[in-house]
């Protein structure tokens, strides 16, 4: 060992030639040193300088988490504050895709439970190419307890799945006006491609009819956020910052609980609808649209089946029949008559007209509803009996043109301008109207079953109710409110509605307090058509109405006919007769007469108001303005 | 032995000894970043090897002839050899694969004592086999030499170290001047074994290699490494997030921030500028290396300076063009930044080899006699 220790300091020193040839090699490997180190330095600068901002962007994404925060939707509370529709918390299981690793593996642990189909939920997850990322997808609104406590206690082995709390919809007092409030429902597409409400995303909820719709910006109020600062697990590290949600304005409604939940019990059995309002302000007490459909169902989330059966083309329970609904006026539109005729001095309400239950017009005969005829019969009879003769005299005398201005000047043929989408304007024909659509002459005849309210005119429940609050009011036509205020969130009032007086009647005093003592008697007389609607107590006025839907040849019993070829039944009223207080129009589709049907339903809204009005015995006003058994001349 | 001579102090590389230092003192000040992230102490631990791998290196320079290497280079070769087999029989699993060998107090890695030994095995034996060109045939008795670690390697396994002594091997053979032909028939016989060799591949590791050409093929699975490891690198922009505000490294989204993706947490806190310095740190270092083997005045001074500078040259490579996505994932730690007190004392004795042969230059200049 000593020895060979010894002899290797005597190593091989390089040649000449050798020591160059390793130079070379080295100044090589120098050489491709430096292009690596060139190389390295531009990819550096590819990374960090040209991309840099792509890759600040991204590492911002995986750090930070923005999670919305919900605001609580407004409260819609009713004339004197009782909720109608409130908020709770509801739990959605919601799934983050993109922290999801095996998507197979997560849906087959998913789906027991959740109690549904691998399949189910994933048409929940959709195809998602278009979709923002990092954006959670709810896959089960509105889960049970039972559920929730399941995948809570599974969460860890459920890697991006997370559950939710949402304010949702909830109805202390059951499902009430349903087609006024209206329902939320999932944000469609459109909504928001074309961004129509703020903030908002998919799978939000959102107003589709009624008031939630149309108030859906200041019920919605104004989503706040956090932004989180999370590992690579997903774990919360801090709070960035925070912007707390801004909660939804509350809306006082003009309708009355009581009164509408009893108008909707009236009328349940009926497919109709009914509108009440305070003929003194315009605003609407109860709107009722039957059949109804129940708001809860909306909530929880529905299925094909209901949703079917919501859709159903006879009964059509989504429809908002009172602002939608197109009917025949039937004799509810002699009121209209009457008082073009009285203006228009046709008549006065002292000339007879002969009723024999028939009238010959060229080669047709049209009939009374009385096939035996009314006798001799003067305006105050003709409304009480509601005499077809008399009015197809007075129609013939007054003429399509001026029948159609006074019912445009009553408020008909166009909308009322409530503050809901799809208010229907009903219609009233013109003979230019229809030479331009049929390319035919008017007919004479035709101004005779206008004047009793059927033919072309069509009506809705609402027009009818602002009518005869018109006439109730002394012939102020307002456009109707359904609301009473806006409050924010510290009971501060944001804004205030009041109806709009949209125009005057165009009749004067005097020929409108002839009518309205003819309306009285139609309810209080003996042979009144709507003495159905009598009240002990307080003096009802109103009208009926039988709105044919098919021309009847011969007469027969409605009970014999098919459902969708019987008569509507309309009752318009208004109550106490000497300071209406309250104005009511029902109408029932198919239902017969007018008088028989309709006019009990207005009776049981008039018993419910004036209960609420006074609930204990106290002095009925004195009937002494008006003479209920007949015409007073003092007057 | 050799008594201290003023000359080693003329001669000792102050460039080398400098480069040296720095990289470690970045290596120290990262580690302190990336333990934050970690949550365990890394850096101090670090710094111990640091210190004690500092003093072996110096004791190296001024108590050791690397000429003695020539000698001993056949033990070496056997001790390496026989801890690789202990590895076979007593090493400890981590993730996976056998690669440690304890020795109570700590646990050393024979793979990273491989490299080194390797070069100065194969130095040792171009020093003995002196000829002015390789053909293939005079090479069988060096490849011989290397399969054995190379495959003990290979079994534990560790496909990235086993390849990485083929890449020590290329290199000696390239300095000891292979014939053309021979080159092109091993780079042609290389490619052609190419499928052969991606049969006996292990599905992660093909994964890797499918990864490395289309890394966007999956980023939340066996491409998540590197799109982290890019967009940490990318996200440091021209002056980086700031020291320890990282938050691709301290929130966890870059996996083995105190190893493999030391680079990815310095290029993320000290952006572009620091990356390029730290580039340029290290080329300092090879540089000085590859110099060092340029002016050595003979074979096994030149042989084992190349290879040592050759073997930190490819380990930066490849951990830094990993790192950037240039390369597939190897686990090739990056010397004296990335934590690991194997890799810092084989660095270190190297580089102490690399100060030998420079001090002892002197020894051949003209005018001087050996003893």
């Amino acid at each position: 060992m000593k020895f060979k220790v010894k002899t290797i300091w005597r190593v091989k020193r390089f040649d000449r030639l050798d020591q160059e040839a390793n130079k070379r090699r080295c100044d090589i490997a120098i050489l491709i040193m430096f292009l690596c180190l060139v190389t390295f330095c531009a990819r550096l600068w590819h990374l960090q300088v040209v991309q840099g901002e792509h890759f600040r962007e991204q590492s911002e994404r995986n750090r930070i988490r923005s999670v919305r925060l919900q605001p609580p939707r407004g409260k819609i509370l009713d004339r004197t504050g009782r909720l109608l529709a409130g908020v709770k918390p509801c739990f959605n299981v919601c799934l983050i895709k993109e922290d999801v690793r095996d998507m197979e593996a997560l849906l087959a642990k998913l789906s027991p439970l959740l109690g549904e189909t691998e399949a189910e939920i994933r048409t929940r997850l959709g195809s998602g190419h278009k979709r923002p990322k990092y954006i959670p997808i709810v896959i089960k609104r509105g889960a049970e307890w039972e559920t929730l406590s399941r995948i809570e206690s599974r969460l860890f082995s459920l890697p991006g799945v997370f559950i939710e709390v949402t304010p949702a919809r909830k109805y202390p007092y059951g499902s009430i006006a349903p087609h006024l409030l209206g329902y939320l429902g999932e944000i469609s597409r459109e909504d928001i491609q074309k961004k129509r409400y703020k903030g908002a995303r998919s799978g939000d909820l959102v107003g589709k009819c009624g008031i939630e719709k149309r108030f859906e910006n200041d019920l919605a109020g104004i989503k706040g956020h956090r932004r989180l600062e999370v590992d690579a697990g997903g774990r919360l590290v801090r709070v960035i910052d925070e912007k707390p949600p801004v909660p939804g304005k509350d809306l006082y409604l003009s309708i009355d609980l009581d009164l509408q939940q009893a108008s909707e019990k009236a009328i349940k059995e009926y497919v109709g609808a009914l509108v009440a309002l305070d003929p003194r302000t315009g605003r609407i007490l109860a709107l009722v649209s039957s059949p109804a459909f129940d708001l809860d169902a909306f909530a929880r989330g529905i299925d094909n089946e209901e949703w079917q059966r919501l859709n159903d083309p006879v009964t059509r329970p989504l429809q908002n029949k009172a602002l939608q609904g197109r009917y025949a006026p039937g004799s509810t539109f002699k009121i209209v008559m009457a008082a073009a005729a009285l203006q228009e001095c046709i008549i006065n309400k002292n000339m007879s007209l002969n009723c024999k239950g028939r009238f010959r017009l060229g080669r047709s005969v049209f009939r009374c509803w009385k096939w035996s005829g009314h006798g001799q019969v003067n305006l105050y009879k003709a409304l009480v009996e509601s005499c077809d003769i008399y009015f197809y005299q007075v129609g013939l005398k007054l003429g399509i043109e001026k029948i159609a201005k006074y019912a445009k000047a009553f408020g008909l043929g166009s909308k009322t301008g409530i503050d809901l989408s799809n208010e229907s304007s009903g219609f009233i024909a013109t003979p230019d109207w229809k030479l331009g659509r049929h390319q035919e002459p008017w007919q004479e005849g035709e101004t005779l079953i206008t004047s009793i309210g059927q033919g072309f005119t069509l009506v809705t429940p609402l027009q009818m109710a602002c009518l005869t609050a018109a006439v109730a009011n002394g012939g102020t036509l307002y456009s109707p409110v359904y609301l009473e205020k806006m409050t924010g969130p510290d009971d501060h009032i944001v804004a205030s509605f009041e109806s709009d007086p949209k125009n005057k009647l165009p009749i004067s005093e005097s020929n409108l307090m002839i009518i309205k003592r003819a309306l009285l008697g139609a309810v209080n007389d003996e042979k009144g058509t709507g003495n159905k609607c009598k009240l002990p107590d307080v003096l009802v006025a109103g009208k009926t109405g039988t709105a044919q839907v098919i021309r009847q040849d011969r007469r027969r019993q409605d009970e014999d006919l098919d459902w969708e070829y019987r008569d509507h039944a309309w009752f318009v009223a208004y109550a106490p007769a000497e300071r209406p207080e309250l104005a009511v129009a029902v109408l029932c589709e198919h239902a017969g007469h007018g008088g028989s049907v309709a006019a009990p339903i207005a009776r049981k809204i008039f018993k419910t108001w004036f209960q609420i009005q006074s609930p204990l015995p106290v002095l009925i006003p004195p009937k002494t303005a008006f003479n209920v058994n007949g015409v007073n001349d003092h007057v | 032995m050799t008594m201290f001579d003023r000359r080693f102090l003329e001669h000792f590389d102050w460039w080398l000894f400098l480069s040296v230092l720095l990289l470690m003192a970045i290596g120290f000040v990262n580690l302190n970043s990336g333990s934050a992230a970690t949550g365990y102490p890394f850096q101090w631990k670090q710094l111990q090897w640091y210190i004690a791998g500092t003093v072996l290196m110096l004791s190296l320079v001024v108590f050791f002839d690397y000429r003695l290497l020539i000698v001993y280079s056949v033990h070496i070769y056997l001790i390496m050899v026989f801890m690789l087999i202990l590895v076979v029989f007593i090493g400890k699993t981590v993730g996976g694969s056998q690669r440690w060998l304890s020795l109570g107090f700590m646990n050393i890695q024979p793979s990273e004592l491989a490299k080194l030994a390797t070069v100065i095995v194969l130095s040792s034996y171009f020093y003995h086999d002196d000829r002015p060109q390789y053909g293939l045939m005079d090479l069988w008795r060096p490849v011989l030499l290397m399969l054995v670690p190379i495959f003990l390697i290979y079994h534990q396994p560790d496909l990235g170290t086993a390849l990485f002594l083929v890449l020590i091997f290329a290199s000696l053979v390239y300095m000891a001047r292979l014939q053309w032909t021979s080159f092109l028939l091993l780079l042609g016989s290389a490619i052609a074994a190419f499928p052969l060799v991606w049969e006996f591949l292990k599905p992660y590791q093909r994964n890797r290699i499918i990864n490395f050409f289309s890394p966007e093929r999956d980023p939340l699975g066996a491409g998540y490494h590197i799109s982290q490891s890019k967009i940490a690198i990318g996200s440091g922009q021209i002056l980086g997030k700031g020291y320890m505000k990282g938050s691709q490294a301290h929130l966890n989204f870059l996996p083995e921030v105190h190893t493999d993706f030391a680079f990815s947490v310095w290029a993320e806190e000290w952006g572009w500028v620091g990356a390029v310095i730290l580039l340029g740190i290290f080329f300092l270092m090879l540089y000085r290396g590859f110099l060092i083997a340029s002016q050595s005045r003979e074979r096994f001074g030149a042989f084992l300076a190349f290879g040592v500078t050759a073997m930190l040259f490819w380990q930066v490579v490849i951990n830094i063009g990993m790192v950037m996505g240039l390369m597939p994932v190897v686990g090739i730690p990056l010397p004296l930044v990335s934590y690991g007190g194997s890799s810092v004392f084989i660095t270190l004795i190297g580089i102490g080899l690399l100060l030998n042969v420079k001090s002892r230059r002197f020894m051949f200049q003209k005018g001087t006699r050996t003893r």
